[in-house]
């Protein structure tokens, strides 16, 4: 990490611990749920932009880790945390069997077959209604008996920062170079002696896994789940959000996903419009600006942040 | 039993021609711009309601109004590959099939919000074709039925006629087999992908325009054609119009037939959508790379 | 008994349809050996190269290597038991660096250590003369310089045995006099290598010993002279 990343972490850090002290309950609100979306786009992220799967099928997982986490708390009274974790892995589990069973398809083919996934399971959802609380919805227990949403905003970002710089790390060894191989090319990929079947299946168990997380989490703190988790909308949003910031920069994403979700609060006065605009910020940056809109002002900023640095430092030299 | 077996059999006809219609435009836009029009079935629902509009507001009759909901269409989906599409055919342009995937499926979310705002989230249901049913022994169905399986058909037919026996129709085949030859004998391609597009559109369009009496019309009503139209294309071989028909044909009857043998009767109408949806991930796992050889072309 | 070969096939077939692509070929190198592999358009060399790399999938026969039997393993099976190849249409990955294409087979190998692959990849492009190019994308270099960069790649794996499928097809005189003086320095140095190309000029420059399919049918192996004028070469040539 160079100085400029250094001292903007440390800013940021400040920032997100003073964060609700500085704002009123609502929109400490708004930035838990912002964070929620954050983990998934940025999961989506290293499926979709990094290891080249195209999943539309991604919020499947979300869904996965909620509702076992909520399923197991309800009707065997499983601890939630250990609920959560049992999301994790039954998301990443399923995602490495759905990973593995499109093993031998790429693009269009592997979008829409896990859409067809995405949605089975939503109707599965809605159907099984015994068990899943069906369109009504599951009631989920707390997380915290706590008067306010802070013990969720620091869990939700301790979960966001390990999640991130977890996944970060992941993308900068040598298993990070491995998925943008067999993305770019998977015959000279396993050419090369990468263990294709291993590393696509991977990215899938890791991307699930995380956005199993973020559903675990989601479960409990609004307390009710409902089949709309796993809706193509949902899908849209998520994409949208990861898209703006710039797909391809999981700090961008991450910026990315609050924005918008900061867009979509304020704009709530004009109720079912805000979802038409984040459809429309999603063609307009992907028809005009297809590297997103944050990744590439943050790599501005960046620049000039070294530029300055280095003025600074020949300045003093001088 | 038999009675209501042949009724579920001549509804899964009628669906199973609408579905050869969208796919059929699906397989036309997949031939020639390479891509998979994920808001696709937004088109379908798009001219469902321009139908609508046409019937209620300018007072067409019911059967014109699909025509006019064709056309409409049309523009409208010419308008979209125009605004949207056309960075695609930019030589310099990379990972297409990346643009081609988030745009359109962007465009399906947007298309369908929109709807919500426009139409309204509440069905709207346009004036029959013809009252009344047709009762043939124990087999009744609805002249709404028969109209919307019998102007699918027509539409069909035409279609197969002007791909096969007209200039317009020879030189979208030409620009699908190979754009650089097609550029030499005079063909301008660019405009072939605006014009493929419209068809599609328009195709997906009359569609809509020929169920909405039956279902009527919602919003989200293009979801399940959406991922039913790609099973039918991989199912009847891209490009292959007549496959794309009997493709379609089989697959709403197989689902028609599905629902009236499944055990459970609450379950089973939930049940249908996810599994025409489970049949295309099996045809998927045994055809994961559609109709292509597209492991060979890579090989070379 | 002697030493089993480096890379042996029994009776392998595959066909796509009805077309015998390869048609029960038996073929064996020895390592130290520089063998070409010729026939015309559509005689199943690549497609030899596939079943050879592990990249298709076998329909009858066998696959040794070093005498083991290793039909059926995957393509990252053989890249790690040193048997590399380049494509006949150049495979890279194009929108990563020319030294992140170097480090991936380097990385993928066992208990390969970051800091000595690095080490590796740079000499090598030291070698291939693309050293100043290590940080472009390599959808960014020229044709010439992503054919060499492929072969690069290939050479990341210590591979034993290398498969160049075409090296010298669109390649200008210039170029393709590098790439001969490359192979024959990489040959001195120890590896074997199987040569498919059409021109056999830059074969007779290289190779001692020739092979010739036809129609998925080896009809020729031996030494160049010999195989020069086998009348059936002259024929299957002439015939197409
Ligand atoms: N993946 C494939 N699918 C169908 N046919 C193939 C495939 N690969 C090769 N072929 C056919 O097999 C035959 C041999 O091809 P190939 O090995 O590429 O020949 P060569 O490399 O000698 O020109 C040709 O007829 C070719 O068309
Ligand atoms: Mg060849």
């Amino acid at each position: 990490m160079r100085a400029p990343d250094i001292l903007l972490s440390l800013l940021l850090a400040g920032l997100a611990a003073a964060f609700p002290f500085l704002v009123n309950a609502y929109w400490l609100h708004v930035m838990i749920i912002g964070m929620i979306y954050a983990i998934i786009a940025a999961s989506w992220s290293l499926l979709a932009g990094f290891a080249g799967q195209f999943s539309f099928g991604h919020v499947a997982f979300v869904a996965i880790g909620g509702y076992t986490a909520g399923i197991l708390a309800v009707s065997l009274h499983v601890p939630l945390p250990l609920g959560m974790l049992a999301g994790i892995v039954a998301a990443a589990l399923i995602g490495a069997g759905v990973g593995w069973t499109c093993l031998r398809m790429s693009g269009p083919y592997l979008a829409i077959f896990t859409m067809a996934f995405s949605e089975v399971l939503r109707i599965t959802i809605v159907t099984e209604n015994e068990i899943t609380g069906g369109p009504g919805g599951l009631n989920v227990p707390q997380l915290f008996h706590a008067q306010t949403d802070l013990p969720y905003y620091y869990l939700i970002l301790a979960l966001l920062v390990v999640s991130v710089v977890g996944m970060m790390l992941v993308l900068a060894s040598r298993w990070g170079l491995f998925f943008r191989a067999i993305r770019e090319n998977e015959q000279a990929a396993a050419a090369a002696g990468v263990k294709v079947t291993r590393f696509r299946i991977l990215a899938c168990a890791i991307a699930s896994g995380v956005a199993g997380l973020a559903g675990g989490f989601y479960a409990p703190y609004i307390g009710i789940l409902t089949p709309d988790v796993a809706s193509q909308d949902q899908m849209g949003l998520v994409v949208a959000m990861a898209i703006v910031g710039g797909v391809e920069t999981l700090p961008g994403v991450v910026a990315g996903a609050i924005a918008v979700e900061f867009m979509v609060e304020a704009l709530r006065s004009y109720g079912q419009w805000r979802l038409v605009l984040f459809g429309l910020l999603l063609l307009l940056t992907m028809r005009f600006a297809r590297n997103g809109l944050l990744a590439p002002g943050w790599l501005a900023i960046r620049r000039l942040a070294v530029l300055q640095g280095q003025r600074l430092i020949r300045g003093t030299a001088d | 039993m038999l009675d209501y077996f042949l009724i579920q059999s001549a509804n899964g006809i009628v669906i199973g021609v609408i579905y050869a219609l969208i796919a059929t435009g699906l397989t036309i836009i997949f031939a020639l711009l390479k891509i998979v029009n994920f808001a696709h079935g937004e088109l379908y629902m798009m001219g469902g309601y321009f139908g609508y509009y046409v019937i209620t507001l300018a007072g067409v009759p019911p059967l014109p109004a699909v025509v006019a909901a064709m056309a409409i269409s049309f523009a409208f989906a010419v308008a979209i590959e125009r605004g949207l599409l056309t960075p695609l055919y930019s030589p310099g342009m990379e990972r297409k099939s990346d643009y081609g995937i988030l745009i359109t499926f962007g465009l399906a979310v947007f298309l369908r919000n929109i709807a919500i705002i426009i139409f309204g989230p509440f069905p709207l249901r346009p004036p029959s074709f013809f009252d009344g049913d047709l009762v043939l022994g124990g087999l009744i169905i609805s002249y709404d039925r028969l109209v919307a399986a019998g102007g699918g058909l027509l539409i069909l037919v035409l279609l197969i006629f002007f791909l096969n026996r007209t200039v317009w129709g020879q030189a979208l085949n030409a620009v699908s087999q190979s754009r650089e030859s097609a550029s030499i004998v005079g063909i301008n391609s660019e405009r072939m992908y605006m014009f493929a597009f419209g068809l599609g559109g328009a195709l997906a369009g009359g569609a809509g325009a020929l169920v909405a009496p039956i279902y009527s019309l919602s919003p989200s009503m293009g979801l399940v054609p959406d991922t039913q139209a790609f099973v039918i294309v991989i199912l009847g071989g891209l490009g292959s119009v007549s496959g794309s028909i009997i493709a379609g044909i089989l697959l709403g009857l197989s689902e028609n037939l599905f629902i009236a043998f499944l055990p459970d009767p609450n379950r089973g109408p939930s049940y249908a959508n996810a599994f025409g949806l489970f049949i295309m991930m099996l045809v998927l796992l045994f055809r994961p790379t559609g109709i292509f050889g597209r492991h060979h072309a890579a090989m070379e | 008994m002697a030493m089993p070969a480096l890379i042996e096939t029994r009776g392998l077939s595959k066909h796509f349809g009805g077309i015998f692509a390869v048609d029960r070929l038996d073929f064996a190198v020895n390592a130290g050996e520089l063998v070409g592999l010729i026939g015309p358009n559509g005689s199943g060399k690549t497609t030899t190269i596939n079943l050879l790399t592990g990249h298709l999938k076998i329909d009858a026969g066998q696959v040794r290597l070093r005498g083991e039997r290793v039909d059926g393993a995957a393509a990252s099976v053989f890249a790690a038991r040193g048997v590399g190849r380049t494509f006949q249409i150049t495979q890279l990955f194009s929108r990563m660096s020319v030294i992140e294409n170097m480090l991936v087979p380097g990385l993928a190998r066992a208990h390969a250590e970051k800091r000595v692959v690095l080490g590796e990849a740079r000499k090598h492009l030291e070698f291939l003369g693309l050293a100043s190019l290590e940080t472009l994308q390599a959808k960014n270099l020229s044709g010439g310089q992503q054919k060499l960069l492929e072969l690069g790649r290939a050479l990341m794996l210590k591979p034993e045995i290398l498969f160049l499928d075409e090296p010298f097809a669109g390649v200008n005189p210039y170029l393709r006099d590098e790439i001969i003086g490359f192979v024959k320095t990489l040959h001195e140095a120890g590896r074997t290598f199987v040569i498919v190309d059409h021109d056999l000029d830059a074969i007779q420059r290289l190779v001692h010993r020739l092979v010739v399919m036809s129609r998925g049918k080896k009809i020729a192996d031996g030494p160049l002279a010999e195989v020069r004028t086998n009348p059936a070469v002259i024929t299957a040539y002439s015939g197409v």
